[in-house]
C-alpha cells in the first residue's frame, strides 16, 4: 500500500500503539509491581506507577530469597535455569545436526525408516510423552539432578529436519571436492559441514535456549528438592503459598529476572546472525 | 604423472540407467584428452568414474600400471576442476589451495612453497587471502585450477570447466589451460559439450554418443575423417551438410553409400553444378555468409563470399574429393 492520507496515517499508528499496548501491559504491571512494598497490594489495585521498594525487593530475591516458604535465592535458580537451558540447546544441536549428518550423507540400510521416525516424532511433544519419560527417568535416578532434567527434552526432529534440509542444499560438487581433497567424512563434517552452517547454529541455538529455559511442566515434575528448582517452575511455586497472600512484589521480581536471560540472548545472538546474513556464503 | 587405461568400462547406475557402455580408450603420459558429445552422452559418467566419485560397473579402470577401481578418490593421485569450480565457501584462497596438501600431511614449509608457485603460475598471488566470493567468475576459475595443480597430482580432470564464464573470457581460458598443461606436462582428461573448445584444446578427441565411443583421434584426422554420421554432423561449424544420396543419385562414386557429407565449405556455385539447392535463409557473418536451404529433402548450408550474388535456386559443386559416404544402416563411414 503506498496510500497517503494523514487520516490513514493515524489509524495505523493507532491500531499498532493498541496492540503494542496490550503486549506489553502485563510486562509493565510486572515490572511496576517488583518495585512496591508486600502491603501495597492488600487493598486488592493493581499500583501502575514505580514504587520505592525496587532495590530492597531485587536484592533480598537474588540474595537471600524468600527462606521462610523454603524457596532458595533467585541467583541460584537462575544458574539452575542456565545449566537446563544451555544443556538442552547445545544438547539439541549436537544431536539433531549429527543425526542430519548421518541421513543426509551416509547410505545405510533402513535410512529413509530411521528419518521418518525422527520426524514422526514431532507429532509427540513433552506433554504426551511425560508419565512414561517420568518413569524411566525415576528409575535411572535421575530425579533431582541436571541430567534428569536435560536429557529427556534434548531429542528434537525439528532441528534435525532443518539441518537435513540445510545439508541437502549443500553444492554435491562442494563434497565431491572435499573427497578429492582427502577429507574423510569427519574431516569434512569439522571443516566445511560445521563452518558453513553455523548462522544456522546461531540461529537454533537462540530459539533452543529460549525453549529451554521456558520449560515448566517438566522441571515442576522432577525437581523436589529446593536446590534443584528452575526460575520459572520456583514463580509457581512462589505463588501457592499455605497460608498467606502470595507476595506479589517478590513473585513479580523474580519474574523480571527471569525474563532477562532469553532477552540478552537475544540481543547478543542477533548481532551474530545479521552478520552471519550479510556474509552470506552458499 | 601417468598413463591412463579404460578396459571395456561401463556403468548402469542403480536406477537401471545405462549411461557408459564399453569404452575403451588408452591414454598416453602427458596427453590432453578431450570428451566431447552432447549434454546427457555420458561424459561427466565417465570422468567421475575415474576419479573415483562414481562407481564402476562393469571393465576396469588403470591409473599408471594400477587398477583403480576400489581406490578412493583420494588415494587415485588425481585432481578434478568442477564445473562451478567447488571452492570452500569459508576459506581463503590460500586456505582452499592448501586444504587437499594438509590432508595429505605435507609439511607447512612445502605447502607455503606450493601454494606460492601455483599463485604465481595462475597469478592470483594478490587475491591469496580473499574468500572465494570476494573473486569473480574467471579468478574462481583459476582458484579451482590452482586447488589442481598444487597437488602435483598424476593427473587432471577437467568437468566442462569454462561453461560458467562469459564468451570471452571462454576464450582465453582454454588457451591458458592449454598452455599451462603443455607446461606442466600432465595427463588430462576434460570434458566440454563444446566442439570448439574441444577441437583447440585435444591432442586426441573422444567422441561420444548415448554412451558410446564413436571416434578417437587428433581434432583433425576427427574433422577430416569423421567415422559416423553423428561425429560428422557434431564436429565443425557450420555443421557437415548430411544428404540423403538418394537426393543426389548421380553423384559419381557413390552407389553404395546412404548418406553423403559434404562441408559447407567444400561447396561453391556453379552454373552447371550437380547439386540444386532451394535457398531458404541467409546469414551475413560480415566476411562470408552462409546460406541456408535444402538439398532434396534435407537441410543444407553452404558459405559463400559476402559479395556473391544470390538467387532461389543454386547449382552448385563440389570441391573434389571432399565428399565423405556413410553406409546405409549403419550410419559408419565408407572409404
Ligand atoms: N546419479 C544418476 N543416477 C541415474 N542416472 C544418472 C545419474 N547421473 C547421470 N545419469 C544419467 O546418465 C546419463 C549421462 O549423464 P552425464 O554423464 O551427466 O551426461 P553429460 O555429462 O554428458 O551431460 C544421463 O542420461 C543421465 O540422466
Ligand atoms: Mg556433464
Amino acid at each position: 500500500m503506498v496510500e497517503n492520507r494523514p487520516i490513514l496515517n493515524i489509524l495505523a499508528h493507532l491500531v499498532l500503539i493498541l496492540g503494542v499496548a496490550i503486549v506489553a501491559l502485563p510486562v509493565w504491571i510486572a515490572l511496576v509491581a517488583s518495585t512496591h512494598a508486600s502491603n501495597d497490594f492488600l487493598g486488592g489495585v493493581v499500583p501502575m506507577w514505580f514504587g520505592d521498594q525496587a532495590w530492597n525487593n531485587y536484592s533480598r530475591m537474588l540474595g537471600t530469597g524468600i527462606s521462610t516458604s523454603g524457596m532458595p535465592p533467585v541467583s541460584w535458580m537462575m544458574f539452575n535455569s542456565l545449566i537446563m537451558a544451555l544443556g538442552i540447546a547445545i544438547g539439541k544441536i549436537a544431536i539433531s545436526i549429527t543425526s542430519a549428518f548421518a541421513i543426509v550423507y551416509f547410505r545405510f540400510p533402513f535410512r529413509m525408516l530411521a528419518f521418518w521416525v525422527i520426524f514422526a516424532t514431532l507429532m509427540l511433544p513433552v506433554e504426551v510423552r511425560i508419565v512414561p519419560t517420568f518413569q524411566v527417568v525415576a528409575n535411572l535416578g535421575m530425579l533431582n539432578t541436571y541430567p534428569g532434567l536435560i536429557i529427556p527434552l534434548i531429542a528434537s526432529a525439528t532441528a534435525t529436519f532443518l539441518f537435513r534440509q540445510v545439508f541437502l542444499s549443500m553444492p554435491d560438487e562442494l563434497t565431491e571436492a572435499a573427497r578429492i581433497d582427502g577429507a574423510g567424512p569427519m574431516k569434512f563434517f569439522w571443516d566445511i559441514l560445521l563452518p558453513l552452517t553455523r548462522t544456522n547454529i546461531a540461529a537454533l541455538f537462540v530459539i533452543m535456549f529460549i525453549y529451554g529455559w521456558n520449560q515448566y511442566l517438566w522441571p515442576l515434575l522432577i525437581t523436589t528438592g529446593s536446590d534443584m528448582y528452575t526460575v520459572v517452575a520456583g514463580i509457581k511455586r512462589m505463588s501457592t503459598v499455605a497460608d498467606t497472600d502470595p507476595q506479589w512484589n517478590y513473585i513479580m521480581a523474580t519474574a523480571v529476572l527471569a525474563m532477562l536471560p532469553p532477552l540478552l540472548v537475544v540481543i547478543f545472538m542477533q548481532r551474530l546472525f545479521v552478520k552471519g546474513l550479510v556474509e552470506t556464503e552458499k | 604423472m601417468a598413463s591412463i587405461t579404460l578396459d571395456n568400462v561401463g556403468k548402469v547406475y542403480p536406477g537401471g540407467t545405462r549411461a557408459i557402455g564399453d569404452v575403451n580408450i588408452d591414454i598416453a603420459d602427458g596427453e590432453f584428452i578431450v570428451l566431447v558429445g552432447p549434454s546427457g552422452c555420458g561424459k561427466s559418467t565417465l570422468l567421475r568414474m575415474v576419479a573415483g566419485l562414481e562407481t564402476i560397473t562393469e571393465g576396469q579402470i588403470r591409473i599408471g600400471d594400477r587398477v583403480v577401481n576400489d581406490v578412493e578418490p583420494m588415494d587415485r593421485d588425481i585432481a578434478m576442476v568442477f564445473q562451478n569450480y567447488a571452492l570452500y565457501p569459508h576459506m581463503s584462497v590460500r586456505q582452499n589451495l592448501a586444504y587437499g596438501l594438509k590432508n595429505r600431511g605435507t609439511s607447512k614449509a612445502d605447502i607455503e612453497k606450493r601454494v606460492a608457485e601455483a599463485a604465481e603460475i595462475l597469478q592470483i598471488g594478490p587475491f591469496l587471502d580473499r574468500k572465494p566470493r570476494a573473486l569473480s567468475g574467471g579468478q574462481r576459475q583459476r582458484v579451482a585450477m590452482g586447488r589442481a595443480i598444487v597437488r602435483e597430482p598424476a593427473a587432471f580432470l577437467f568437468d566442462e570447466p569454462l561453461s560458467n564464464l562469459d564468451a570471452k573470457l571462454r576464450v582465453t581460458m582454454r588457451l591458458e589451460i592449454k598452455e599451462l598443461q603443455r607446461r606442466l606436462g600432465t595427463t588430462s582428461i576434460y570434458v566440454t559439450h563444446d566442439q570448439l573448445e574441444a577441437m583447440t584444446l585435444a591432442d586426441r578427441l573422444v567422441v561420444l554418443s548415448a554412451g558410446k565411443v564413436e571416434q578417437i583421434g587428433t581434432p583433425l584426422e576427427v574433422y577430416r575423417k569423421p567415422a559416423s554420421t553423428f561425429v560428422a554432423g557434431f564436429i565443425g561449424s557450420p555443421a557437415m551438410n548430411l544428404i540423403k544420396a538418394s537426393s543426389v543419385p548421380h553423384l559419381p562414386g557413390t552407389a553404395h553409400a546412404g548418406m553423403i557429407g559434404i562441408r559447407p565449405e567444400d561447396l561453391t556455385v556453379s552454373a552447371d553444378g550437380p547439386i540444386q539447392m532451394k535457398v531458404a535463409a541467409v546469414e551475413e557473418l560480415g566476411a562470408q555468409r552462409l546460406v541456408h536451404g535444402h538439398i532434396g529433402g534435407d537441410a543444407a548450408t553452404v558459405t559463400m563470399a559476402s559479395d556473391a550474388t544470390l538467387s532461389d535456386d543454386l547449382n552448385l559443386t563440389y570441391r573434389p574429393g571432399s565428399l565423405h559416404l556413410f553406409h546405409p544402416e549403419t550410419g559408419k563411414r565408407i572409404d
